[in-house]
């Protein structure tokens, strides 16, 4: 202890030098992120500021930067309008949003702990398959998956966006990774406990997966949140529409309503922020472990 | 779980999905025939379906057994919702139908019943261009209810031309005075960016439509004589797209800043950027609802010909088709010929729209005239429109490869010769 | 007691059993599932054989046959005609999807890979905060950035060029000028690049900051000591180092960047002129817009095809001392 002191006092006075330099970079390196970081927030400052400017506030030239007549009708016309039930498509995206994510934490549980605690025939294959179900981009089956819809007249339904995404082989890899640190004693005790193993699947290996679990339903949650283009090609009634597709819609059919759009993008946004608030460290681990898999 | 199994459950789950998609679901049939209940589908726009809505109303008041359930979708996605309901034989009963589509659907649609109404009758009492839409191999499949014209009408910003000294009422006889005037009126910033476009022409329709017009009112034609392919490589269609390349190097408008995507006419006319925008009536009440604080005084004024007759293409319009899989086809069919021949039910509609009427007494009427006086300007020229033609996909003709072309041309990266080259080998290849 | 030597008796026989039906009840109705989404791929690959489209009524299998008539690998011959609009639009769209991915790649890592390392060494007092606004754009919906960044390119009213005008530059129609380019790429491109790099960073930044984490500061400070500067220190040892990592990140920047969709869909839906059309959107409007959906069909196996040939290539290329 002493040693490791001395030894720091010692090194101080030849470190001075080349500290201070540390220092010089430090600063350096703080003033270009910060440049970075205005240009990250600029974007969203815009957006803000625009919601409150009226229409043609928004097309003047040369822009204004602060609304000039602050109003608060974009976010009045969105909450009155009759054909815009804002909670509504609040609804169909927490909707959609919470079955997928439920969805998924229960089948990559379940099979990420099959394919790493189980021996059986075709397991190999069946791994594979999920490996090549990763490797395929979405695009390929869309139109298959959307004529499939139409047939069973899932089209213009929330089901539409929910049974195609029951199984996330993503998820499922997630999972397996981390059950097979699981120490096969404790399972086993709970077998010679007289445990079924529904029951040790769910009272004792669930239990164990917290971390994974909500690393993936949070990064679940928003990529069914921010969907696009799938919704998009499913939902073709207002009624049934989730967020993303509102907003285009706002964009396509609302000619030079820019302060109305900018407001719709406010409130869609604002859950994400509160996502971002409270989990920051969830979503930032779940990137990076799902990243370094 | 071998192989075997799995082949097993495979072919169990192919077999039940075919046995699916062959099943139609049966449609609920009314347990009391004398209660009908009607679906009928629209696209969203709320002028429209203000006036059908009070239609409805009233034929339900006079048919108390008949309910009418109306449903609308949006402009883009209710084709593609068209396109998958009748084949799975869901489509609803009254189907709100573009005439242009008619020729794509028509397979899936009802043939009109001689005793509603016959082809002969139908051309007596509606303008050709409209009904054309609705008609295929000489048999209608539908009534029109407006008469959709993309081509000829301008919105004009008087103060912008009391201010730049230009006559207002604008006098044109020709549209070199139509250039000239713009010439007068166009401006650009100190940066040299274009602020303000004398003559918007360069948004889709219009400037399609107008290119179809001009061919047409030079003598040619886009079409060749058995209507079999098309004509773009005429002398009538390269003078067309020199004159507006005339007008775009005179400086009326930089196509580049004013398009249909950057600077619409609607936002455009709404903000002070454009002194006159090309664009059909519909534009008005859109414009004027979106930018409630535009504040300059306004008109809207048709053009003259390019030269000779005031001939022109149009599209159709929006009116109404029943489905064959409608359990109540006499019942729809009777809704249809109410709201769409009527001459008072039609009237309420187009002035509820703001449409042109596809009905020609309809048009001609005191009330018309005096809620939209500008239908009674455009009445001379109705006559000479005449229905684009059935094309194999009417959409890409005009979006993918005439609207984009001529403005290549106009913005400089194809030349006159290689943008009609191009329309003219891509719209054959649409056959 | 006797329940627990009843257990162990139970064990050996009954132990497998009960874990048998335990996989059984979840792998059947997997297989179920399953068969579904081969029944969907194999779908798509009959797709592409075919002139399909939905609103014809075709033959009684799917659709297929009839007026929706085989035509072997006619969708293909096609493609690479150029004669046909659709064939036009097809070669515009890989052309302007390949310069999309390869511009993106390069600036993405760059970007992210500075801003990490940047990150990581200023004091932590706001590294934290930094880290969590740099990654706002990541959970943002694209199509929100989109629509904002559409309102900032607007030629008069848009803010970007308010700031060119400012300091005196030619202002440009940013996402309308077909004519436009900037190392013989349209400048619409770029600016839908700047803005999809702008949502995109924070995702692969952060991924690298984990790498640069899990280097073990002896290591760099060895270096340091031994009199290397600190740009060979990052060469020599944190590049080496993060290696796995940067093969993971570019395979996925690269995947994701060949489907670019939404940003582009809402900001110029492929204009001016085709300038900024890509696969996706191409595919996207082929599909459901104009219903061809057999030559939509055809178009995706292309983009498969190039997508898997590109990332077999670059795990080839970056492989040395990967594990997995």
């Amino acid at each position: 202890m002493t040693a490791m002191n001395d030894s720091k006092k010692i090194a101080l006075p030849s470190q001075k030098k080349s500290s201070g330099f540390e220092e010089k970079r430090k600063i350096l390196f703080l003033i270009l992120l910060t440049v970075g970081l205005v240009a990250t927030l600029l974007p969203f400052i815009f957006m803000v500021l625009t919601a409150f400017k009226t229409n043609t506030e928004t097309l003047r030239v040369p822009p204004t930067f602060f609304p000039q007549n602050p109003t608060l009708d974009n976010f009045k016309k969105i909450f009155s309008d009759p054909n815009l039930p804002l909670l509504r498509f609040y609804g169909n995206s927490l909707f959609v949003a919470g079955f997928n994510v439920t969805m998924t934490l229960l089948t990559s549980s379940l099979l990420g702990y099959l394919f790493a605690k189980f021996e059986f025939k075709g397991k190999r294959i069946l791994f594979g398959w999920f490996l090549v179900m990763m490797m395929i981009p979405s695009h390929i089956t869309m139109i298959p998956s959307y004529l499939i819809l139409a047939k069973i007249g899932l089209i213009n339904s929330l089901w539409g966006l929910i049974i195609f995404s029951a199984v996330d082989a993503f998820g499922i890899f997630m999972i397996r990774q981390f059950c097979e640190t699981f120490p096969n004693d404790l399972l086993d005790a709970g077998r010679i406990d007289g445990a079924s193993e529904w029951q040790i699947y769910w009272r004792l290996v669930i239990p164990q997966l917290g971390a994974p679990m909500a690393t993936l339903g949070l990064l679940s949650f928003m990529g069914n949140w921010n969907a696009y283009l799938w919704p998009m090609i499913v939902l073709q009634k207002n009624e049934v529409r989730t967020l993303p597709i509102i907003l285009t819609w706002f964009n396509s059919t609302h000619t030079g309503q820019g302060g109305l759009i900018a407001a719709a993008t406010v409130l869609i946004v604002l859950p994400v922020l509160f996502v971002l608030v409270f989990f920051q460290r969830w979503i930032v681990k779940g990137f990076v472990t799902s990243g370094l898999k | 779980m071998n192989i075997k199994t799995y082949r097993l459950l495979f072919v169990f789950v192919v077999l039940s999905l075919t046995f699916a998609s062959c099943t139609a679901p049966s449609q609920p049939t009314p347990a009391d025939d004398a209660k009908v209940t009607l679906r009928f589908w629209t696209h969203t726009n709320n002028a429209f379906n203000a006036g059908y809505d009070a239609l409805i109303k009233s034929y339900q008041d006079e048919h108390p057994n008949v309910t009418i359930q109306r449903e609308s979708f949006d402009y883009e996605l209710y084709l593609q919702n068209l396109q998958t309901a009748m084949p799975a034989k869901e489509e609803a009963d009254i189907l709100q139908i573009f005439g242009t589509w008619t020729s794509q659907y028509y397979e899936r649609l009802a043939p009109m019943p001689a005793e509603i109404m016959t082809l002969d009758e139908a051309e007596n009492q509606f303008y050709s261009a409209p009904i054309g839409g609705f008609t295929v191999n000489g048999q209608l499949y539908g009534l029109p209810q407006e008469f959709n014209t993309e081509y000829g009408g301008v919105l004009v910003n008087k103060t912008m031309f009391e201010a730049a000294g230009v006559v207002y009422p604008p006098v044109w006889k020709t549209m070199d005075d139509v250039i000239a005037d713009a010439v007068k009126l166009e401006a650009n910033d100190s940066s040299g960016m274009m602020s303000v476009a004398g003559f918007h022409f360069t948004a889709a329709d219009p400037l399609s439509f107008s290119f179809l017009a001009g061919i047409k009112q030079r003598g040619g034609d886009y079409w060749n004589a058995d209507r079999t392919g098309f004509t773009f490589n005429t002398p009538e269609a390269k003078a067309q797209l020199e004159f507006y390349m005339d007008a775009v190097q005179k400086g009326v408008v930089d196509p580049v800043v004013f398009n249909d995507t950057t600077n619409f006419v609607i936002d455009a006319f709404f903000t002070n950027k454009v002194a006159i925008g090309y664009i059909g009536t519909w534009a008005i009440a859109e414009g004027l609802t979106n930018f409630p604080d535009f504040s300059d005084e306004w008109g809207y004024f048709f053009l003259p010909p390019i030269q000779g007759e005031p001939v022109f293409v149009a599209d159709s319009g929006w009116g109404l088709a029943v489905s064959p899989n409608s359990k109540h086809q006499d019942v729809a069919w009777d809704f249809v010929k109410y709201v769409t021949t009527v001459t008072a039910n039609a009237e309420s509609f187009n002035i509820a729209s703001g449409t042109i009427p596809a009905l020609k007494e309809v048009a001609k009427s005191a009330k018309i005239d005096e809620e939209m006086p500008w239908v009674g300007e455009a009445l001379g020229t109705l006559p000479y429109g005449e229905y684009l033609g059935n094309m194999p996909d009417r959409d890409l003709v005009i979006y993918e490869i005439i609207y984009p072309h001529l403005l290549n041309a106009l913005q400089g990266v194809e030349t006159v010769d290689e943008a009609l080259e191009a329309i003219n080998t891509e719209a054959n290849s649409t056959f | 007691m006797t329940q627990s030597v009843k257990n162990k008796n139970f064990s050996t026989s009954g132990l497998t059993k009960s874990k048998n039906r335990f996989v059984s009840q979840i792998v059947i109705p997997l297989l179920i599932y399953n068969s579904l989404g081969i029944f969907i791929l194999g779908w798509a690959f009959i797709l592409m054989f075919y002139n399909y489209s939905p609103g014809r009524l075709g033959g009684p299998i799917l659709g297929l046959g009839g007026s929706n008539p085989f035509i072997g690998l006619g969708n293909f011959s096609e493609m690479f005609q150029g004669i046909s609009v659709k064939s036009r639009l097809f070669l515009v769209s890989l052309k302007n999807t390949l310069v999309f991915a390869f511009a993106v790649l390069p600036l993405n890592l760059v970007l992210t890979l500075t801003l990490a390392y940047l990150l990581e060494e200023i004091g932590s007092k706001f590294k934290a905060l930094y880290r969590a606004i740099y990654f706002l754009p990541v959970l943002m919906s694209s199509v929100g950035v989109a629509i904002i960044w559409l309102s900032m390119y607007d030629p008069q009213a848009g803010w970007i060029n308010a700031i060119v005008r400012f300091f005196g530059g030619q202002p440009v129609a940013w996402l309308s000028d077909p004519r436009a380019g900037f190392l013989g790429v349209s400048v619409a491109l770029w600016a839908v690049i700047l803005a999809y790099l702008w949502q995109d960073y924070g995702y692969n930044m952060v991924i690298f900051i984990a790498a640069l984490q899990s280097i073990p500061q002896d290591l760099k400070d060895a270096a340091l000591i031994d009199g290397a500067t600190p740009w060979q220190t990052f060469r020599l040892i944190t590049i080496q180092l993060i290696k796995p990592t940067f093969l993971f990140v570019s395979v996925m920047t690269m995947l994701s960047s060949f489907q670019v969709f939404d940003i582009i869909q809402v900001m110029t839906n492929g204009g001016p002129g085709n300038k900024t059309q890509v696969l996706m959107l191409d595919i996207y409007k082929n599909a459901f817009r104009y219903q061809n959906m057999g030559w939509a069909a055809a178009e995706s196996f292309v983009l498969f095809l190039i997508i898997m040939a590109i990332t077999l290539f670059q795990m080839r290329v970056l492989r040395t001392d990967w594990e997995y």
